[in-house]
């Protein structure tokens, strides 16, 4: 056992060691990992591009029209949803941005110690955060809708309230219909779907929310790239209903209305409960995808390992993945066999769990501690 | 107003109440006989009985049904009387009670063990909760906020005040009684005790809003720490830790996420009955919008610590005073005869809270060692509170290297902080 490493030098100080033992020459100490600083407001817009610049300014407009949008939903429960949904396209767009800005600080990629994999991982966790706001408007949207349906049910109290107070209640929801006048164009909505484009085309904001949520069943259908994202498909979808129905001169009819915004609410939730899977799995440090046995099997059934003692296979963040890997192997003692197995390992998992989502630009890391059978 | 009736009739369900709230006061350090008598009852039921047998997800359990019992009744009567108050309100315990179940769900996951798809075990699940929670408390306030500047802009007559009392000072009694049940809960968390890695951070403790008896608690550990080896790297910790604050903070962030959420209800109901009073008396309905902000500042400001630390600990980021035993055991490393150099360094702690620490590292061995020598070696300064997967590559020309290109460069880590040695 060599728990004192300074054994070969014993004798160094005595007189009689000392001219024979020579200390060995110098060598500059191993760098530790540089802790760097985390980018202080003032630095982080510094820091911006002109590119980037125009895209914050775009997101805040974006903000803006989903803030009028709201501002003139005249007590419509499907324009609330539908400004709500912009609002969250909007917010993950200057999500997607402020990650884009943080990316230019070294601080982001780099790991250190105090941040193992630097902060990259502050996507995911934004990205959760973002997924229980969806989930917290969609929820939101139900209770309204549930609501003024209560409100539907129960005309007796109602009209005895009505007949008590001096003030009667201001039944805003009811005028739905009268929002806009059939045959003309409802500018809100058209609203809400030029600025979803000029997110989804120009900037490309939803491909990386798109490849957060990886909803692989829209993805077999090899949906062009705007639709890949849910939450965006919802949106143009909803404000297409919206634009369409006052020029078809169907009537808004409040029911008509509280069915859309129930539907937008549940969908709303359903992508929000997938969202928060999906992250929070990667935060719980899990990974998501598929063949992870397959893969352990396999390289049980390499000739050189005995047994498999620890695999631990998980999501770091967006582009990062771990393989850590513990195991007994036997017969590989000559020169290089140790690194060969090693080697072919790596190659093994990146083939099978980077290769069909390489393309996402998943890289794998893979260390393996290998101790041998005598 | 109708209300005043509901008021003198409300007494028919007050005994069902009545129990539940006889339960929660049992409910001490020992499981109280009518646990007892319920886990005599589930053990047949294998999730039951693990949700009852371990505390903290015994208590979300019991307020849950506690909430659930009262909502029910609410909602019955609500419609029975036809009343708008009653049935939105019972539509807000609703979610509340799914709060809840989603604090139980995380309570009970997190004891699960690890798998193949949770290689490290689910022991986040109560940060990830808490942080969901804290999340959800933020954009409640902002909504409370939004709607309360809608009021002021655009003043609504109130009606139903009396309901409203009603309504509301019931709900407050239910939540006071959660609060008891969580602030305990809260405090005296039991697996807190043992390990600690605290600094004199208890200055921090009175904004998480925790009670006093946190702070206490808190120094208990403190004390319990300096026999540890850890004596000499206490001073130093507080010159790197200043943007750190309450990431040493040892709970169970689930078990606070809850405690805030009751904590908000509570205020909620406080607002209301206090700001109906008030309107009532002086007659301007201003009063209302202006206690909800008030609230609502407050609920946002108790939920930012809260998201904050366990923000961190999601991030894997690893507290301070284990980055300086890190890198003190990183340069030891570099020291170890045989090793050439060291690179992907990537440390996160165990467990949340704990001293221990995982991780990887990847050792290039010199020519002429043995890397199975030199990874026992390095495997053995590294300690016991670490449990490193180390990689040994040796350097020989039959090797091939490794993607973390540490036998290519013959450099170690590309660090250009220079020696960050403390010798």
């Amino acid at each position: 056992m060599m728990q004192n490493q300074r054994r070969g030098h014993k004798y160094k100080h005595s007189s009689v060691s000392h001219q024979i033992f020579l200390e060995p020459p110098p060598r500059a100490p191993l760098a530790l990992p540089a802790s760097l600083p985390i980018p202080t407001f003032t630095e982080w817009r510094k820091s911006i591009s002109k590119e980037q610049n125009a895209r914050i300014l775009w997101c805040l407009g974006h903000c803006i029209i989903s803030t009028y949008i709201w501002w003139c939903t005249g007590g419509s429960l499907a324009m609330t949803a539908l400004s709500h949904l912009v609002l969250f396209d909007a917010l993950s767009a200057i999500l997607c941005v402020c990650v884009d800005v943080l990316g230019n600080f070294e601080v982001w990629k780099r790991s250190s110690l105090r941040h193992p994999f630097g902060l990259e991982r502050a996507e995911v966790l934004a990205g959760f955060a973002m997924s229980v706001f969806l989930l917290f408007m969609g929820m939101d949207i139900f209770s309204h809708t549930a609501e003024h349906l209560l409100e539907n049910w129960t005309p007796e109290s109602e009209l005895e309230l009505a007949s008590h107070s001096a003030h009667p209640v201001d039944h805003t929801d009811h005028s739905a219909h009268a929002r806009v006048s059939p045959g003309s164009v409802d500018l809100a909505a058209l609203l809400a779907i030029i600025s979803t484009l000029t997110s989804a085309i120009v900037l490309r904001n939803h491909a990386r929310i798109g490849q957060a949520m990886r909803f692989n069943t829209l993805e077999s259908l090899k949906l062009p790239g705007l639709l890949s994202n849910p939450a965006h498909m919802l949106t143009l979808g909803c404000a297409g209903v919206l634009l369409i129905l006052p020029l078809l001169s169907i009537g808004m009819f409040s029911w008509l209305d509280r069915c859309l915004a129930l539907g937008m609410a549940l969908s709303m939730i359903v992508i929000g409960i997938r969202l928060v899977k999906v992250l929070g799995s990667m935060l719980l440090m899990s990974y998501g995808g598929p063949g992870v046995a397959e893969v352990i099997k396999e390289i049980e059934l390499d000739s050189s390992v005995t047994s498999v003692q620890e695999a631990s296979f998980w999501q770091v963040h967006h582009n990062l993945c771990m393989a850590n890997l513990k195991l007994c192997a036997r017969g590989i003692s000559g020169a290089g066999g140790e690194s060969r197995l090693r080697e072919r390992i790596t190659r093994l998992v990146r083939d099978r769990l980077g290769g069909p989502y390489g393309k996402r630009g998943q890289k794998w890391e893979v260390s393996i501690a290998i101790e041998l059978d005598q | 107003m109708l209300a005043g009736a509901h008021f003198s009739r409300r007494s028919g369900h007050s005994h069902g109440h009545d129990h539940s709230h006889d339960k929660t006061d049992s409910r001490q350090k020992q499981p109280s006989a009518v646990t007892l008598y319920i886990l005599r009852v589930v053990s047949p039921i294998p999730l039951l009985h693990s949700i009852i047998v371990e505390r903290d997800s015994r208590r979300i359990l019991y307020f849950m049904c506690l909430n659930f019992g009262f909502m029910l009744v609410q909602t019955m009567y609500g419609f029975w009387t036809g009343s708008l108050g009653l049935l939105s309100d019972s539509i807000h315990m609703l979610f509340d009670c799914l709060a809840l179940a989603v604090g139980l769900c995380a309570a009970v996951m997190s004891k699960w063990p690890p798998s193949q798809t949770f290689p490290y075990g689910l022991g986040k699940m109560d940060t990830l909760a808490g942080f969901a929670n804290g999340i959800f408390l933020m954009l409640i306030s902002i909504e409370i906020i939004i709607e309360a500047m809608e009021r002021l802009w655009n003043p609504q007559g109130m009606q139903r005040l009396w309901e409203l009392l009603t309504v509301s000072s019931l709900g407050l009694v239910v939540n006071l009684v959660g609060i008891m049940a969580f602030d305990h809960a809260h405090v005296h968390h039991g697996h807190s005790h043992g390990h600690s890695h605290s600094h004199g951070h208890s200055h921090e403790k009175p904004k998480k809003s925790c009670s006093n008896g946190h702070s206490h608690d808190h120094d208990h550990d403190h004390d319990h720490d300096h026999s540890h080896d850890d004596h000499k790297h206490d001073h130093s910790d507080h010159e790197h830790s200043h943007d750190d604050h309450g990431h040493s903070h040892d709970h169970n962030e689930n078990m606070h996420g809850i405690f805030l959420h009751i904590l908000a209800d509570t205020l909620g109901s406080v607002a209301v009955v206090i700001s109906t009073l008030l309107v009532k008396y002086f007659g301007w309905t201003g009063f209302d919008p202006l206690a909800s902000v008030l609230i609502a500042v407050l609920i946002f400001a108790s939920a930012v610590p809260l998201v904050a630390s366990s923000a961190k600990r999601l991030l894997l980021t690893i507290p301070p005073s284990i980055e300086y035993s890190l890198r003190d055991k990183l340069s030891e490393i570099s020291t170890i005869q045989g090793v050439h150099g060291y690179t992907v360094p990537r440390f996160w702690m165990e467990k949340d809270g704990g001293r221990k620490s995982m991780g990887v590292v990847h050792i290039q061995v010199k020519q002429g060692f043995d890397p199975k020598e030199v990874k026992q070696r390095v495997e053995a300064s590294l300690g016991h509170d670490m449990n490193v997967i180390v990689q040994a590559e040796g350097m020989g020309i039959n090797d091939a290297p490794c993607w973390c290109g540490g036998t290519s460069t013959s450099v170690s880590v590309g660090g250009q902080g220079g020696s960050l040695r403390e010798r």
